[in-house]
């Protein structure tokens, strides 16, 4: 017989006697799913909240803060300085004129529907321009606000989220009314945990005088950043640093990178108790099948057959696992919304994205798993002499 | 005694199978004391804040300021001790990466409302007469060893001082420490007037007012009289205990933090169930042997307790060494993390509930197998070996 032949109908007898080993075989299924469910639980998390703070950074707009202040919430710009940084090089411009939108950011409560408890949610003043500025701005319900009313309007995450936001509801803030006349969307990204209002309006409202705090600014194709660096530097007045806005939320997007880390570094850890799981319950299958092993090799089977028989097992039961353990953290995670706060102090709207190329690795840690758990039980089976695995008892 | 080498004999008899059995043990144990260590050190907030003690914010959001003329109005509140108030400073130390949350607060109303934090007299005496003085927390103090005296360039990522640039430069005239471990000292206060006179924006007002009542039995009272008082002005207040306050800010995080500890406890009890499973499998196999010990005259009972205190031993082995690695990894841990997370410690109701686990992982895994034992018929045990 081929050793591909021989290898195969040991690996056949393993797998179909698998029901007659059934707890241990289900303990080894359990241990490699429990490690895959963990570490997908983690990066879906991870990842989905990076997706939703870098999908709302444009490559092609300027972003300007004042220097220092590291977050929207903490920076101001005077209107002296918008019209600055409006004439600053290689800005583009529509029908409209430049393409600049100064903007404000203040913090509200709103009512989390998940516990019933207050939770910050940004307010952000714009301009009309600042809507051509938002790449995949689509309003799904409503109307946009008009400018000097205290009307505002919604980002989906926002009314999935938080209580009381539906079109046509009057929300206050302390003593400050507004009426919800819109529903808008930003393909699932940061902006639609905002909720979006006249500057003007909230200039009033808030005591920021003719004040705002961050400016959006959209580049023609050959701008270039350091050119506006330059500019800024030689114009004292100006206290701003500019950046791209993908490059502003990628920073803002590693507060949960913690959590990718964190993840892992548990599932590693777990991964090693249930790997000494796993080893024990091959060890102890092994034991059990001391004698039927060493009755292939006696009648004629080759040690790497008899080995190949042991580790297939052990890979089959493990990747049962993986897949169970993803399966789980598929159905209860993926596509889950929730929120949470993020470095600027606001709660970011997310779901549980889970790809792919997550499941992959997921299937290569229960691959590894069932790789070092069969390895040396189907060593010391194949290992031992077949007069010795007959003497002893069992 | 002869019991104890017995089980002794018993459980080495496979090393290998021993030693894989602990780990896995070992891993659920120091994962369940490291991250309930971790979800205990985010929720301290809530059980250090003193009873009587209520923070009054503007209703808008904390974000919002306070008219100063409200600290004035909030003492004259029935029911009301003392009262202090505070204002974010947003403070960075060398580089904006390195946060240190800093305040600006009242110095003579401070640290009586705040009665838990502990400074020495002389100290306190220093710093109130230097405008330019800070008050740095004794966490706060060592990760970044400054001692008194020292003069500290403290940034603000929001405020700019007058003199031009975002820096004030403060001299570390205390270091304060708590009367409790979980308090947390990770921050530094300076004087609200010298800030206020000192950033280009001026304005009078304040980000918070912290009070004291006389009895916590107050505190109901107070709050309302209080948001009642500013209802309908320009800044309505909102009014709770300090307890409500940072538990209502936990929760902002929200419920991915639920979601983590469920997912991780769920593994834990997995973990468990997995090596349960191995060490009901490892006492059957000893059917046989148990049979003869039977015939040897060992009484049921006492077979019974051997069996028990075997995988009691086996529980508390793995579950003592994995309890003694996570309280390394927080000890490590609260070093390295210190400003981001203070009051990571391993606490004895940690320890207590992890024993309780390890009893009851012992218990059960030898429960089943000891009851079989106890019941066992010497003469099908043989006739089955």
């Amino acid at each position: 017989m081929s050793l591909l032949a021989q290898s195969s109908a040991v690996i056949g007898m393993n797998i179909k006697s698998l029901p007659r080993r059934l707890w241990m075989s289900l303990a080894m299924v359990l241990a490699s799913a429990v490690v895959v469910a963990v570490l997908l639980a983690f990066l879906a998390m991870a990842k989905g909240f990076e997706a939703t703070l870098q999908s709302a950074g444009q490559e092609d707009v300027a972003f300007f803060i004042r220097t220092g202040s590291a977050a929207e919430l903490n920076s101001s710009v005077m209107k002296e300085q918008v019209d600055l940084l409006r004439e600053a090089p290689g800005i583009a411009s529509n029908e409209n004129g430049k393409l600049v939108s100064p903007e404000l950011y203040v913090i509200v409560d709103g009512t989390k529907k998940s516990s019933g408890t207050d939770a910050n949610i940004p307010l952000r003043g714009m301009e009309p321009q600042g809507l051509a500025l938002r790449h995949n701005f689509k309003l799904v319900q409503g109307r946009l606000f008009t400018p000097g009313t205290d009307e505002l309007i919604v980002g989906e995450g926002v009314l999935r989220q938080f209580e009381g936001f539906e079109l046509g509801n009057e929300v206050r803030f302390g003593k400050n009314r507004w009426t919800v006349v819109g529903v808008f969307s930003t393909g699932g990204n940061v902006f639609e945990s905002e909720l979006w209002a006249d500057a003007k309006v909230i200039q009033t409202l808030y005591n920021r005088g003719s004040s705002y705090q961050s400016v959006r600014a959209k580049l023609t194709a050959d701008a270039k950043l350091e050119d506006i660096q330059a500019y800024i530097k030689n114009e004292p007045r100006l206290n701003q640093e500019v950046q791209t806005e993908a490059n502003y939320f990628a920073v803002q997007g590693e507060g949960l990178s913690y959590m990718a880390i964190f993840g892992r570094v548990i599932s590693a850890v777990m991964a090693l108790g249930a790997l000494a799981g796993a080893l024990n319950t091959m060890y102890t299958s092994v034991s059990d099948r001391a004698k039927e092993i060493a009755t292939l090799r006696a009648i004629g089977f080759s040690n790497l057959s008899a080995f190949i028989g042991t580790m297939a097992e052990a890979l089959v039961l493990a990747l049962l696992g993986g897949f169970l353990g993803a399966l789980a953290a598929f159905l209860l995670f993926d596509g889950l919304s929730t929120s949470t706060l993020s470095g600027s102090f606001t709660q970011v709207v997310f779901s549980f994205e889970m790809s792919g190329q997550l499941v992959m690795q997921g299937i290569w840690l229960a691959l590894i798993i069932g790789f070092i758990s069969g390895f040396f039980p189907a060593w010391r089976a194949t290992s031992v002499p077949v007069a010795v695995a007959f003497q002893s008892r069992g | 005694m002869k019991d104890l080498y017995l089980v002794y004999k018993n459980l080495t008899r496979k090393k290998l199978r021993l030693f894989l059995t602990s780990f896995a043990i070992f891993i659920a144990f120091l994962i369940f004391a490291a991250v309930t260590a971790l979800q205990g050190a985010l929720n301290s907030g809530v059980e250090m804040s003193a009873d009587n003690r209520l923070v009054v914010f503007n209703k808008i959001n904390f974000t919002q300021p306070l008219p100063y003329a409200y600290i004035n109005k909030v003492s004259g509140v029935d029911g009301v001790k003392n009262v202090t108030f505070a204002n974010w400073f947003g403070g960075y130390y060398q580089e904006p990466a390195n946060q240190v949350v800093t305040m600006a607060v009242d110095p003579d109303s401070y640290f009586e409302v705040y009665s838990e934090l502990v400074v020495t007299p002389e100290q306190k005496a220093n710093w109130l007469q230097n405008q330019a003085g800070v008050m740095v927390g004794e966490r706060l103090a060592n990760v970044n060893n400054w001692q008194i005296g020292d003069r500290i360039p403290v940034s603000s990522n929001i405020f700019s001082n007058k003199d031009g640039g975002q820096t004030w430069d403060l001299v570390v005239e205390g270091i304060f420490t708590a009367n409790d471990p979980q308090v947390d000292t990770g921050y530094m206060v300076f004087h609200y007037k010298y800030f206020m006179e000192t950033q280009s924006w001026g304005g009078d007002y304040v980000g918070w007012i912290v009070l004291t009542t006389d009895d916590p039995a107050l505190n109901e009272q107070v709050a309302k009289a209080i948001d009642e008082n500013f209802a309908n002005s320009q800044a309505e207040t909102d009014t709770s205990t300090e307890k409500a306050f940072n538990k209502a800010f936990i929760e902002q995080i929200g419920n991915i933090g639920l979601i983590i500890f469920g997912v991780v406890f769920m593994a834990f009890f997995t973990i468990l169930v997995l090596v349960g499973n191995t060490m009901v499998l490892a006492i059957r196999e000893r059917t046989g042997e148990i049979a003869v010990l039977k015939t040897l005259g060992f009484s049921s009972p006492r077979i019974f307790r051997m069996i028990l205190t075997e995988s009691c031993l086996l529980a508390f082995l793995g579950g003592l060494l994995g309890l003694g690695a996570a309280y390394l990894v927080v000890g490590g841990l609260s070093q390295m993390m210190a400003r981001f997370l203070p009051n990571l410690v391993l606490g004895p109701d940690i320890v207590l509930q992890a024993l309780g686990y390890m009893l009851l992982l012992g218990l059960i895994t030898g429960i089943a197998p000891a009851y079989r034992a106890l019941r066992l018929n010497i003469i099908t045990a043989f006739a089955r070996g």
